[in-house]
């Protein structure tokens, strides 16, 4: 390799989401100099807005066989390489009395053709094995689905991208690019943090930006036509379901409920928005309404069920005609050589897709990266495990590292895999609990800010799942405040942090604030406000 | 079962208010359901810190005028409010709790996370400063217990750096504390407050501060000490060199447990009848009055009284329940006060004044509930179940809750 | 994979007011607390079941948690349940013993006077506690030569029929094998109300033991046999009485809500002797006639598991109804016993340091004696700080004058 110079790469990759994350990865394994630059934290986007749903692809079956036979494969590679991030919870279609029991042949012939496992089932059994489903359903059938946690998996190939040398600039902002005739070969940025701008090179650009990705294509002089789709989730304080449930219909509204990790996740909504409301979506009543009404179909107690929060993301849909609700455009991968496309050289964009082929996208756009740079390394990622994956379940880490692991290793085992060995977590002094309602002990709080790229208690809610739990940062938060104030040495910035984090949570909370979620809120406003003293200074 | 007043809810207005009658002559029993929100005592009672369009308030009581009418202080009217004001202090005083502070101004009180907050009395524990740009010291000794999360060291030091004094934060360990970390889900207030209620554990904590405690003039430590009564407190005073000075810490919050226990004990010692963990489930009312009303642990033995006091709390102690379309009051069903459409409940900024925290139960003028616009004559509205004012922004929710009861008791007292 | 019936853990705001109340914690780490145990806990049981922690078997069950949450959560049903759910410890040998009151009572009844003279001996305390791991310090309770049901057939059933009312008594392991007397006491005072006793035919134990040791298949078993055997004494009897908090607390709402054995046919006969003692006087339809010369200074305990069903007001109504009888209501303390969880060598220590501050506050007031519904309790106390402990029952039939009494009522 040759010498470089501090800020020159091989690869530059724009976006820290999934698809720019796997992206680095891919290129850091197969030898590139990478650079990843995000411009908020990594899974800020639509990877961290999601069901977080490990498709079998039966969903797309019936309407996009490319898209169901793209699941299908990579659902079992990242059962293999990413085990840690997958939940194998198998998803069941539901028919309800309101649907066409007819479209389940159509459905089953399709997901079979697709190679996806499609088994029928009495309904009577698909209650038994599923407690919460509605009991009137008429017709199940048991596909391979399973849950996926999205802000893990951006996490394993963030890490793991930077095992193998790749450079993570996060809260970083491309500002416009560095041309050399018609060829970009690098980027100019703005660094959010220290507030300083800063030049870096590359032969090859990676846009990998999601619906952001408009707006660097047309930095970069090229025209991508994205499709804004708000899709609204809500999440549930417990797992209600363990199977994955599903309408067996022609994709609607809220006809998925997804149980991840401690909570499950009701969704979702379709429609088109501007793009200047992409950073800041807002979840609103008559979609809280609909994702209610609808989820109680799948599942009668959802009614009763206390909602945490509701959040919205949006899919980076690449338009194909004036379709207004987004849903009938393809769901598959876009890649734009934008030297052949645009005459623009040195540029690739890489979007359209979706979470569950992100290694895919991934694999498509180093291969044109290798391409273009005359490399001939070969994709690793179909059968390299991530960092903290291939060392089995939760049970079979735990048992490796500890003897008799308590509830706080186990946790922590279940989130970070076998990388709970690096984390000190040993004397029980290590353990003491940061989040309770998640179990998160301060060491892993400690090894997040070290190694993470944690630079607020948001980025840390993503890392470790404090804040997540049913109290919503309620204790935690304030706890970890203290902590990141210690790690960065001011505690004026961890104060006004904690201020940010908590309205973070709250936009998520009061769009479903009524009982015990606003009876926890309102000991929440008691504990900042009356002990803390942090209401609204004079 | 008869009383002269059956009281709903057991935390601070409904034991002040049991309290007052029983101690004039009237028997009581309060039904609670399970704690209540004393478990998260600041360390300082607010009367009234903020008027409603977010101006600051030095003196309380003159302030109150100002208030919208429908308010709880209006209701109660300035003087009356004003001789309740003088009666808090001995009161407590007379149920083993002390407090600090001056009964028409407000003072300044130091918060979890350090920055001054505005409070009308303390409990003795906590200091009570005149001015905002107070400084509890000039050269300041931080000590934490260690591995004790809820008291935040940094963000105190940070904001009393900024008012000049000299800080220096430390975190002490003994083997009493080492064994406590043993539990990591029970390193809380009341787990450490329990351990140091022995002698020998105190003792060589205080020695752990004294061998770092030279070159300052102040030690402040996190109020986790006397969860059954403040001579601890006293003990840590004295033992430790140089000026102690306590801050709270996240819930539970000590002194608050302690001031619940010592008010209920009086509640009790003079007679009345605390059911604790028990919920009212039924109401009989016939021709305008409650009758009786049962719990779910009585079952058919009814408790019968010639008046009642709902001091249920608010969401919180489930005095409240809000569902997708409205607040409702729970043990009487007594009409809401409430902004209709949901969207109108919440202000998107965590930290500014929430429409929901107003919501409460409908009054008349001497705090009478209403059901279906109708006055129920013998039933009387305490604490903060009332609607008409927002608690936590007004910095008014201990003012509201013993000045209702006081209130309220003197009016139950004067029924024929 | 969801728990039917817990799940009003979501009701839990993690105000953490139940650490502050559990008896456990400060005393034995190794147990991780009632939020953690409870509602934290079953969030991530349900996810996996692996997340099941085996230290929840130090929760003594006294469901001070319960009475103190503001938030209604069954945080001690849910620990128990998950502990018969997830739990993969077997009982031991000892537990079993401990928890099988019926069997052992049975056995040792017989031989009553070479079991109480051997149980305090060394050598046996030694084996019980090397072997077994029955703490050599803990005292046992006496076995009674008569159990209370032979008694009863010989001295008592005839008369009953002669009372126009009747109420059927639940008399529980204790009374039979251990202590008739307060059977004995309970029947006079019952009789000179006017009302006449029936026995449950064919009662066994509660199951309250079996189901903290870990056998709840035997609960359960047991459960249903006096579900029925109740509901076959519900004609012809006003109530079904016990006069021990624990067995009317098991029965009326550990049968349902923790073994889910229906008991809806019975649950609402079931009553504690002292709280319908207190209805019938309250609604005026018994009178009482007490002793001149009745004297006593009584501090009052209340056991956990009447505290949990709310009704130590009417024990201690009662008893302050006693002219000549001064009264001292003791802080809410757990006694540290909580059934056989004391008895273990593991939890002594635990045990005796959970009690401590209650017997400090019993030496403190130095009564004449301690008036207190539940047998465990009085062993602990009895044990802990040498002041004799009565059941509210027995003290009533000390200080009524029960011929006048009998007349007052049986007219």
């Amino acid at each position: 390799m040759a010498q470089y110079k501090e800020n020159e790469f091989d690869v530059i990759v724009i976006g820290g989401g999934i698809t720019g994350a796997g992206t680095a990865r891919d290129c850091s394994l197969r030898g590139l100099r990478t650079l990843l630059i995000e411009r908020n934290d990594i899974a800020d986007g639509a990877t961290g807005r999601n069901h977080g749903l490990l498709h079998s692809g039966a969903r797309y079956a019936v309407t996009d066989q490319e898209s169901a036979t793209e699941c299908i494969q990579e659902n079992m590679i990242l059962k293999r390489v990413a085990n840690h991030c997958v939940d194998d919870t198998s998803g069941f279609f539901i028919t309800l009395p309101e649907d066409d029991l007819a479209y389940q042949a159509k459905f089953v012939e399709a997901c079979t053709k697709a190679g996806i496992k499609a088994e029928v089932i009495d309904p009577k059994e698909a209650v038994r094995l599923e407690p919460s489903v509605n009991p009137d359903i008429i017709g199940a059938v048991r596909v391979p689905d399973g849950s996926v946690d999205p802000f893990r998996l951006c996490s394993s190939n963030v890490v793991d991208a930077k095992l193998h040398g790749a450079k993570v600039l996060v809260y970083t902002e491309v500002t416009g690019f560095i041309f050399e005739g018609t060829n970009i070969v690098g980027v100019k940025v703005h660094d959010k943090k220290s507030g300083e701008d800063a030049e870096y090179r590359a032969p090859i650009t990676v846009n990998a930006g999601g619906i952001w990705g408009h707006h660097i294509a047309e930095l970069a002089g090229a025209q991508i036509g994205m499709f804004p789709a708000k899709g609204a989730l809500l999440i549930f304080a417990h797992r209600v379901n363990g199977i994955v449930l599903n309408r067996c219909r022609k994709p609607a509204n809220a006809d998925i409920l997804v149980p991840g990790d401690t909570v499950c996740v009701i969704g979702t909504t379709s429609t088109k928005v501007p793009f200047e409301e992409c950073d800041n979506m807002r979840v609103t009543p008559d979609e809280v309404q609909l994702l209610i009404s609808e989820g109680e179909k799948l599942a009668p107690c959802l009614g009763e069920t206390r909602i945490l929060r509701a959040y919205a993301g949006v899919r980076p849909l690449v338009s194909a005609d004036n379709d207004p609700s987004g849903r009938s455009i393809s769901r598959g991968i876009v890649l734009f050589d934008h030297e052949k496309r645009d005459g623009i050289g040195g540029f690739i964009t890489i979007t359209g897709g979706k979470l569950m082929t992100y290694r895919l996208m991934a694999e498509m756009a180093t291969d044109l990266v290798c391409e273009k740079l005359h490399s001939a390394s070969k994709c690793e990622t179909r059968t390299t495990p991530l960092p903290g994956s291939g060392h089995g379940d939760v049970r079979e880490v735990s048992k490796k590292i500890w003897a008799n692991p308590t509830t706080a290793q186990k946790a922590t085992a279940g989130r970070v895999g076998s990388l709970a060995s690096g984390i000190k977590l040993k004397s029980i002094e290590e353990q003491s609990l940061v989040c309770e309602c998640e179990e998160v002990p301060e060491s892993e709080v400690d090894n997040a800010i070290k190694n993470l790229d944690v630079h607020n208690l948001v980025d840390l809610r993503r890392r470790t799942r404090v804040g997540m739990g049913t109290c919503q940062g309620e204790l935690c938060a304030c706890r970890a405040a203290g902590l990141l104030g210690k790690a960065q040495g001011c505690a004026e910035r961890a104060r006004k942090d904690l201020v940010n984090f908590m309205n973070e949570r709250w936009k998520g909370i009061f769009p479903i604030a009524w009982g015990e979620s606003l009876r926890e809120a309102e000991f929440t406003e008691w504990v900042y406000s009356e002990c803390l003293g942090l209401s609204e200074q004079e | 079962m008869k009383f002269d007043t059956v009281i709903i809810g057991g935390g601070l207005s409904g034991l002040i208010c049991g309290l007052r009658l029983q101690r004039s002559g009237r028997k009581c029993a309060i039904v609670s359901a399970g704690q209540n929100a004393m478990h998260f005592f600041s360390g300082g009672f607010g009367l009234l810190s903020r008027m409603p369009d977010g101006s600051a308030v030095d003196s309380p009581i003159e302030a109150i005028e100002g208030l919208p009418a429908e308010h709880p202080y209006r209701k109660i009217g300035k003087d009356n409010v004003s001789s309740y004001a003088s009666e808090v202090v001995p009161m407590f005083e007379s149920c083993g709790i002390k407090l600090r502070g001056n009964a028409v101004k407000n003072g300044w009180m130091i918060s979890a996370s350090g920055l001054p907050k505005r409070t009308w009395l303390t409990v003795y524990d906590v200091d009570i400063y005149e001015t905002k740009d107070f400084r509890p010291g000039d050269n300041i000794l931080l000590v934490n217990i260690e591995g004790f999360l809820d008291f935040n060291t940094s963000f105190i030091a940070e904001a009393l750096e900024k008012k000049g004094a000299k800080c220096r934060i430390a975190a002490v360990s003994t083997d009493d504390i080492r064994a406590l970390r043993k539990n990591p889900s029970e390193m809380r207030s009341s787990n450490i407050a329990k351990m140091m209620s022995r002698k020998d554990a105190r003792e060589r904590f205080v020695a752990e501060v004294n061998k770092i405690s030279h070159d300052t003039d102040t030690v402040i430590l996190p109020a986790v000490f006397g969860l059954k009564g403040s001579e601890e407190v006293e003990d840590i005073r004295k033992s430790v060199d140089g000026n102690v000075v306590f801050v709270g810490t996240l819930p539970p919050s000590v002194p608050g447990v302690r001031t619940q226990m010592k008010l209920k004990n009086a509640f009790e010692e003079a007679g009345g009848v605390f059911l604790m963990g028990d919920k009212v489930n039924g109401i009989e009312v016939k021709d305008g009055k409650v009758v009786s009303v049962s719990t779910a642990n009585l079952e058919e033995i009814r408790l019968e009284a010639d008046s009642f006091v709902l001091a249920s709390g608010s969401y919180f102690g489930h005095g409240l329940v809000a569902d997708r379309e409205k607040v409702s009051e729970t043990v009487f069903g007594l009409d809401v006060e409430c902004n209709g459409d949901r969207n109108n409940w919440y202000n998107p900024d965590f930290f500014k004044s929430q429409a929901y925290l107003s919501f409460g139960a409908a009054t008349d003028n001497e705090l009478k509930g209403i059901k279906n616009g109708e006055v129920i004559e013998n039933l009387y509205v305490a604490g903060s179940v009332l609607g008409g004012c927002n608690p936590l922004y007004e910095g008014s929710g201990a003012g509201i809750a013993i000045m209702t009861a006081m209130y309220i008791s003197d009016k139950i007292s004067s029924r024929k | 994979m969801k728990t039917e019936n817990i799940d009003n853990f979501e009701q839990c705001i993690k105000c953490t007011i139940c650490t502050v109340y559990c008896p456990v914690v400060p005393v034995n780490p190794a147990y991780p607390g009632p939020k953690q145990a409870g509602p934290d806990g079953e969030r991530l049981r349900i996810k996996n079941n692996y997340f099941f922690d085996e230290a929840l078997k130090y929760c003594l069950n006294c469901k001070r948690c319960d009475v103190a949450c503001p938030s209604g959560v069954r945080i001690s049903d849910m620990i128990q349940e998950a502990r018969i759910n997830f739990s993969k410890k077997k009982p031991k040998l000892r537990d079993m013993m401990l928890a099988s009151t019926d069997f052992m009572g049975t056995m040792a009844t017989p031989f009553a006077p070479v079991v109480n003279a051997v149980l305090p001996l060394k050598p046996v305390k030694a084996v019980l506690d090397g072997v077994m791991g029955i703490d050599h310090r803990r005292q046992f309770p006496k076995y009674t030569g008569t159990k209370f049901e032979t008694w009863f057939k010989k001295e008592a059933a005839d008369r009953q029929a002669g009372f126009k009312r009747h109420i059927a008594y639940f008399h529980g392991c204790y009374v039979n094998y251990n202590y008739p007397q307060l059977g004995k006491d309970f029947v006079k005072v019952m009789n000179a109300l006017g009302y006449g006793v029936n026995l449950i035919d064919k009662e066994k134990c509660c199951g309250v033991a079996m189901i903290v040791n870990g056998m709840a298949d035997s609960a359960k078993k047991n459960a249903r046999h006096n579900v029925n055997a109740l509901s076959k004494a519900i004609p012809g009897n006003e109530k079904i009485l016990t006069s021990s908090s624990t067995c009317v607390l098991t029965m009326r709402d550990e049968y349902p809500e923790l073994l889910k054995v229906d008991n809806s046919a019975v649950r609402d006969s079931l009553a504690l002797g002292t709280k319908f003692i207190f209805s019938l006087i309250d609604s005026g339809k018994v009178k009482l006639a007490f002793k001149k010369d009745y004297k006593a200074r009584i501090a009052y305990h209340t056991p956990c598991h009447l505290e949990k069903l709310g009704w130590g007001v009417f024990s201690t109504s009662v008893l302050k109804m006693i002219p000549g009888v001064e009264f001292t209501l003791l802080d809410s303390n757990c006694c540290g016993i909580s059934g056989t969880y004391g008895f273990k060598k593991e939890n002594y220590d635990a045990s005796q340091a959970i009690g401590a501050p209650l017997f400090e506050q019993i030496s403190r007031i130095n009564p004449d004696f301690v008036a207190c519904d539940c047998e465990t309790c009085k062993w602990q106390i009895e044990m802990s700080t040498g002041y004799t402990v009565k059941n509210p029952i027995s003290i009533l039939a000390e200080a009524l004058d029960l011929e006048e009494t009998a007349k007052l009522n049986n007219q």
